[in-house]
């Protein structure tokens, strides 16, 4: 039995989803093997996917997973902005509106939404485009990835219950760094198109280790030459069209909007 | 007019709501609501290359990410008739008993125990139960290491595409499946066990109409080229639009689908109720042991079907690596066509999953995905009409056990509402 005192001194903590495909709250369900200890350092009051009888109150760490894209969701999220003490983005749809964002500003959100649903789609939400966390909120933390890397996550969430600073120590360097501890031959000496040198490392590298570019899937490195990334792809012949597509996927409108003002000149 | 609403359904993978109108005792409406954010995958496909498309798609839902995956690889190489070498196929059949293994120790322990042993979670049952829990975890770990080794991660691997494996695993990674595989065999027989001496409620119960894809070599499996249906048919998957009939509904933003106008049911009681027959080894003796006609009526009974599901694949995984030790690494197949229309099909976890798609000089002009979870949403609003015109007859009924009893009806299709629409909420209006 732990004594009272103990458990009135650990964090209130929520988990929380948005639009996405949870994969950022599964990954910490993956976490098999620390999984008691997750639940162990912290009050976790609400997390829905797991749990049933959630409370929603006043938080010391929320965790969100997905983007914003109906007006419930952007309600809730300002109200549980006003009620945690941190709040902490988690995935690429958190951190930067996800693979769900790759089209906006490039058609109306309404044809997008009317081919899917036709003309009278559903009344039950009000829809609009992506948006990242931090469109709505200030975000405190940001882990990105789709999905997150479970190690990083529990690098992370050691830190933040102990009130420590969190960023993951790979999240400056790109995917190139990884994947030169892992001694890999580099693709795009192959002429193979990788995302690598400009992506956030975390991942340990694994499309490159399994012979295919990185699809740039935890979005921008804070340390990278996006010019010199562009400049060396275009030198190999990709076409701008492919270029700008894949940057488009992961890394969000702002990116690609960046990468398209670059690859013109 | 009494109402009962869950407005969150917990323990599952999204967003979704139970509503029941009462009204003298008779139930109005039942409705599963849908408030899942759209993401409109449809579109986000177009204008991408097939092998965009495959890494995009299974982002729809990280629990079947593995089954997205297969679905709109299958799709694209029936489009292009790409026929991929055999090694091929047996590294795909055990990267998809990975998912299953993940996606059914997942629902079981961590999702669908708890409201039977009386636990808000699954942590919380490790003050009695933590031998259970355990094991658990356990499977689900190795459901995710064999993702991890074919896929090159738990959700979201890349490695597999169009043609096949940008790398085969090595030898001593594949060995490591066999021997997890023969290690946790007990931990599959006692699952079964664990779930075949819970108690289930019958309230719900109704036969509805099962599909499942017919695996083409008599076997018990989750792919197909033609759906096995409960009423004697059998119909190829390019039928399936005529087969799901999907329609948009105000209340839900994941679509909704009939067949001949009734609700139907997929996932792992209709596989069970379709294929059972079908299992060898210990999960023969397994379904023999469970098997009742119950299974036809009570949707409750999908937990002891996905138990028997694991302990198939457990049982299989050691004679797929055999033959995949014997044979040479497959290389990845181009394809030499660049235009074509195809669907393809396989069973996720929760049931047929069906990808749709039309390429046209290299990139994707129109698809369309019909999801398990999208299927089964009238079957559940049936269940629970079914269930709360029985309860409503023996007035002791408490409110909280109405309102659990639901969710567990619900939850007892393990919805994906990412892929389709999370939670149940009973309000009681006087």
């Amino acid at each position: 039995m732990k004594k009272d005192s103990e458990i009135i001194s650990k964090p209130l903590v929520g988990f929380y989803n948005f639009s996405g495909c949870s994969g950022c709250l599964l990954t910490i369900l993956n976490c098999e093997d620390e999984l008691l200890d997750i639940f162990g350092a912290a009050r976790v009051v609400s997390f829905l996917m797991a749990n049933r009888g959630n409370i929603e109150k006043n938080l010391d760490i929320a965790f969100v997973d997905g983007s914003v894209t109906t007006k419930e969701q952007e309600e809730f999220l300002l109200d549980l902005r006003s009620r945690t003490k941190k709040l902490v983005a988690l995935g690429t749809c958190a951190c930067y509106g996800g693979l769900q964002a790759m089209e906006n500003g490039r058609s109306p959100f309404i044809s997008r939404y009317q081919k899917v649903y036709g003309k009278t789609g559903p009344t039950i939400v009000q829809a609009f485009e992506s948006k990242p966390l931090d469109a709505l909120v200030k975000v405190d933390h940001y882990q990105p990835g789709c999905p997150i890397d479970g190690n990083q996550f529990l690098f992370a969430y050691a830190q933040l219950v102990r009130d420590l600073p969190a960023k993951p120590p790979l999240a400056k360097v790109p995917v190139c760094t990884e994947c030169k501890w892992r001694e890999n031959e580099c693709l795009l000496l192959k002429d193979k198109l990788c995302l690598g040198p400009i992506t956030a490392a975390g991942c340990n590298a694994r499309c490159p280790s399994n012979n295919t570019g990185c699809v740039g899937c935890f979005g921008p490195a804070d340390e990278q030459n996006l010019t010199s990334e562009i400049n060396l792809l275009k030198s190999k012949k990709f076409p701008i069209e492919t270029i700008e597509r894949k940057l488009r996927i992961f890394g969000g409108a702002r990116f690609a909007n960046e990468a398209k003002k670059l690859l013109r000149k | 007019m009494a109402k009962i609403e869950v407005r969150h359904v917990a323990r599952i993978e999204g967003h979704a709501g139970i509503e029941v109108e009462i009204e003298r005792k008779k139930v109005k409406k039942v409705k599963v609501n849908i408030p899942e954010g759209p993401r409109l995958f449809e579109t986000l496909v177009l204008g991408k290359t097939p092998e965009e498309a495959v890494s995009i798609v299974p982002r729809i839902c990280a629990i079947c990410s593995v089954s997205h995956r297969l679905a709109s690889i299958t799709a694209f190489e029936r489009a292009f008739e790409l026929k991929v070498p055999l090694a091929t196929k047996l590294l795909r059949e055990l990267m998809h008993y990975g998912e299953i293994i993940e996606s059914n120790s997942l629902h079981v322990f961590l999702l669908a125990l708890p409201d039977y042993l009386g636990y808000p979670n699954a942590i919380a049952m490790t003050d009695k139960y933590a031998d259970q829990v355990m094991r658990g975890l356990r499977l689900k770990k190795f459901g995710n290491r064999i993702m991890e080794i074919t896929s090159a991660r738990y959700t979201h691997g890349e490695n597999p595409n169009l043609g096949g494996f940008y790398r085969w695993p090595s030898r001593t990674e594949l060995t490591e499946i066999k021997k997890e595989a023969e290690r946790l065999l007990p931990d599959g027989v006692e699952t079964v066990e664990l779930l075949r001496n819970l108690h289930y409620p019958t309230s719900m119960e109704e036969g509805l109409i099962f599909m499942c894809l017919n695996p083409p070599t008599e076997t018990y499996g989750f792919t197909g080229d033609s759906v096995l249906i409960s009423n004697g048919e059998e119909k190829p998957i390019d039928d399936y639009r005529k087969i799901t009939n999907e329609r948009v509904v105000a209340h839900s933003t994941a679509k909704r689908c009939r067949y001949n106008d009734k609700p139907y049911i997929v996932g792992p009681l209709a596989r069970m109720n379709l294929l059972g027959e079908r299992l060898h080894g210990k999960a023969s003796e397994a379904f023999k042991r469970c098997y009742s006609l119950t299974w036809v009526r009570n949707p409750l009974y999908a937990n002891q079907a996905r138990a028997i599901e694991i302990l198939f694949c457990l049982e299989e995984i050691p004679k797929l690596v055999d033959r995949l030790l014997e044979m040479p690494p497959a290389e990845i197949k181009e394809p030499t066509k660049k235009s074509g229309k195809a669907v393809g099909a396989v069973e996720a976890p929760r049931g047929t999953l069906y990808h749709y798609y039309e390429v046209a000089r290299g990139y994707v002009r129109n698809a369309d995905f019909v999801i398990p979870t999208t299927q089964n949403l009238d079957a559940m609003e049936r269940h629970i009409q079914v269930a709360c015109e029985n309860l409503l007859e023996t007035e002791k009924t408490k409110k909280e056990d109405i309102e659990l009893l639901l969710e567990m009806v619900v939850r007892s299709y393990d919805p994906c509402v990412s892929c389709s629409a999370h939670l149940v909420n009973i309000t009681y209006k006087k």
